[in-house]
């Protein structure tokens, strides 16, 4: 579960091909294709329009597969000092989310926190920066 | 993630940025006497685009409600899992959810204040049928190519950028950079520099269009006032589109050091049946603001359209 | 190049400025060549130049100057400049497009015309790079009349040219801008990257301020060119034009 952007909807559901940017989301990944992964950090990319966490993941039938995770924009995490060392690779991580509706191996990332229970990021419960 | 509400801080940040509207504190100036408009600034705000039709013609909350009706939109709705809503990353993971930023007061119940009922005006009947064919034929072909695609999912510009700069989902902040004789507006989304000149100099040949028009700034007092002309005329799937022939004006003025207000109009007979208005506050916020790199970023695109084609090479 | 006159003040880079050199083709000494493809004609075609290296050329180690190679053979489509990605630093100096320099105490803005790319010198409160980026991370500073400024968190992902030269993301690039006079600067730019070169390197070049009155440049943001070079082959086959492959020329389908 996370945090819905309320906002978005309400700021820009009147300028319908703005609220559009998200069924993006919607035609990529399939609601019934819920997932968790557990899986290593091989790559982070702190990039826009999205970030892109790439994970190793054995399978149930001990074949390695390469996932990359779809998350946010990082510039508020930067601005919150967050760096491209806080997920080293090599770090083990829990994903839960939805996978890609062309069987890709790629997900968006609905919760992710480290193996230990840890948010990689803000986890949703972080006080807001002001 | 557990749901939470604006915390005491936020109600406190209501109360300091009405008091600022006051103008009863010394703005900054730049070294030939001008307001300095320099710094980043947070353009997040819960003011609607238009306002809810429930709501009529009320034009301004009071500030009572709206504390009530920011906190109300600021709250953090918890998504189900298995839900279509919950195909998406959590927003407040990653700091982008507007609680998480500073907001200016706004006691506006809408961003549009002309028209009087606050909502955009209807399109010529000319520009509404021609966005009707543009919307039909996109629907057949929304993933044929990459130039279907929206503007912003082709990383070139947002809804917002406009001119008129609106606020946005997220990364709703801005940077000024000011000298003698350029003001430079830069949105952190998509992070393209309006260069405004401030001489007040001609507009550029009509036969040149940019997505972001040609702008012109001139001093009225301590407002900057901006017009900017020259836009495409382009859509993709931007709604709504602006003629080639539309004008839009905007007034900076620095109201306080910690705020400035942003009015602008937009006047555009060949796409709106009457000019239409809009205002909010901007609130002063830190930085840096980090590079916002879209295009060279876009996996996004590409997903789509492999997918697209990987779909049709399924069903024949 | 003319040395530098001293001066009494800060030095005021504000205006629009340019390279006019053919560097942004190779950086090393070269002859006049075909381009990268021969559908442009002369058009196409580069320019020799007797190169902006210190040195002749560039110093790289083995298995670098072999991926310089790759690249060059690749660069028709693997130039990222022909992606209207971002162009780095030092390259954004040199290309072929005016760039606009805002001065500020605090700031040093520059705003490139080519993908309408920007960078922020610190010019105080200097911070490390805390993320690799296109454009890096810039500190600067004044030396008597001369701008130094380091720049470093470059993602290793852009070319120096449109040869195929090109640093690491550990690459630590110094550059130094000179007034010699109120319309010209000289530049220069030191690499620093043990990962690629063998030695640090310096390439210099003087930049033109644009004179003409009301100097500007007009926007270049260029993604909708590159389009179809990078994401024609996920076109969708198609009986009837109904405008997807852009007939118009108009940048998009409607």
């Amino acid at each position: 579960m996370h945090s819905r952007l309320l906002i978005a909807t309400l700021v820009l559901g009147l300028l319908p091909a703005a609220s559009q940017a998200h069924h993006a989301f919607a035609s990529s990944f399939d609601v019934n294709l819920p997932l968790e992964l557990h899986g290593t950090v091989t790559r982070v990319e702190l990039i826009n329009p999205h970030s892109w966490i790439h994970i190793d993941v054995v399978n149930d039938e001990g074949v390695t597969e390469s996932w990359r995770i779809e998350g946010g924009s990082p510039n508020a995490l930067f601005r919150n000092g967050i760096t491209k060392n806080s997920i080293p690779v090599g770090s083990e991580l829990i994903i839960t989310g939805y996978g890609a509706r062309d069987g890709t191996l790629r997900a968006v990332g609905a919760n992710i926190t480290f193996a230990d229970g840890r948010p990689v990021f803000f986890g949703g419960t972080k006080a807001p920066e002001e | 993630m557990t749901s939470f509400t604006v915390r005491a801080a936020g109600l406190a940040l209501v109360l300091v940025s009405l008091h600022a509207g006051a103008q009863d504190e010394a703005i900054p100036r730049t070294g030939n006497g001008k307001p300095d408009f320099q710094g980043y600034w947070s353009m997040t705000t819960v003011t609607p685009f238009e306002r809810p039709v429930s709501l009529g013609d009320k034009a301004f909350f009071t500030p009572e409600e709206f504390a009530a009706f920011e906190a109300e939109r600021l709250e953090v709705e918890e998504t189900v899992q298995g839900t279509q809503a919950d195909v998406h990353y959590g927003f407040d993971d990653y700091g982008l959810h507007p609680s998480q930023n500073v907001r200016a007061t706004n006691l506006r119940t809408s961003i549009i204040y002309e028209p009087a009922n606050g909502r955009l005006p209807d399109m010529t009947p000319e520009a509404a049928a021609m966005r009707a064919e543009k919307q039909a034929w996109y629907a057949e072909h929304a993933t044929d190519s990459a130039k279907n695609r929206m503007l912003q999912e082709r990383c070139i510009v947002w809804p917002h950028n406009g001119p008129p700069m609106l606020p946005t989902g997220y990364n709703n902040n801005a940077k000024v950079i000011q000298t003698a004789d350029h003001l430079v507006f830069m949105q952190e989304m998509m992070q393209d520099p309006r260069i405004i000149p401030l001489d007040g100099r001609d507009p550029v040949a009509a036969s040149i269009g940019q997505w972001y028009g040609h702008s012109v700034g001139q001093w009225d007092g301590d407002t900057l006032v901006v017009t900017t002309t020259n836009f495409t005329g382009l859509t993709g799937r931007q709604i709504p589109t602006f003629s080639t022939d539309a004008v839009v004006t905007e007034r900076f003025t620095l109201e306080s050091p910690e705020t400035i207000l942003y009015q602008f109009t937009v006047e555009d007979p060949a796409t709106f049946v009457s000019h239409w208005s809009g205002e909010f506050r901007m609130q002063k916020t830190t930085g840096p603001m980090f590079e916002y790199a879209c295009h060279e970023g876009n996996y996004g695109i590409v997903d789509v359209l492999s997918a697209a084609r990987a779909a049709e090479q399924e069903t024949p | 190049m003319p040395a530098a006159a001293a001066a009494a003040t800060t030095p005021d880079l504000n205006g629009v400025w340019q390279a006019m050199t053919p560097a942004y083709w190779d950086l090393e000494p070269h002859a006049a060549r075909q381009g990268a493809t021969e559908i442009l004609g002369a058009i196409g075609a580069v320019p020799p130049h007797k190169g902006i290296i210190d040195g002749g050329t560039i110093p790289y180690l083995p298995e670098a100057l072999a991926r310089r190679d790759a690249n060059f053979a690749m660069r028709r489509t693997e130039d990222p400049e022909a992606k209207c990605f971002r162009p780095g630093v030092p390259r954004a100096t040199y290309m072929p497009y005016p760039f606009q320099i805002f001065q500020t105490d605090e700031e040093i803005f520059i705003a490139y015309q080519y993908a309408m790319a920007t960078r922020s010198i610190a010019m105080t409160d200097h911070m490390d790079a805390p993320f690799d980026s296109w454009m890096g991370w810039s500190n600067g500073h004044w030396e008597d009349n001369t701008l130094v400024v380091e720049v470093s968190g470059l993602n290793g992902q852009t070319w120096l040219d449109r040869a195929g030269n090109f640093t690491s993301a550990n690459a630590r690039i110094t550059e130094r801008y000179t007034p010699i006079d109120a319309d010209h600067l000289v530049y220069e730019a030191t690499i620093d990257d043990p990962d690629t070169f063998s030695r640090p390197w310096t390439l210099s070049l003087p930049l033109y301020r644009h004179i003409q009155d009301e100097p500007e440049f007009l926007e270049f943001k260029c993604v909708e060119f590159a389009e179809e070079l990078m994401y024609g082959h996920l076109t969708k086959p198609s009986d009837t034009d109904n405008g997807v492959n852009d007939a118009n020329g108009d940048s998009t389908n409607d």
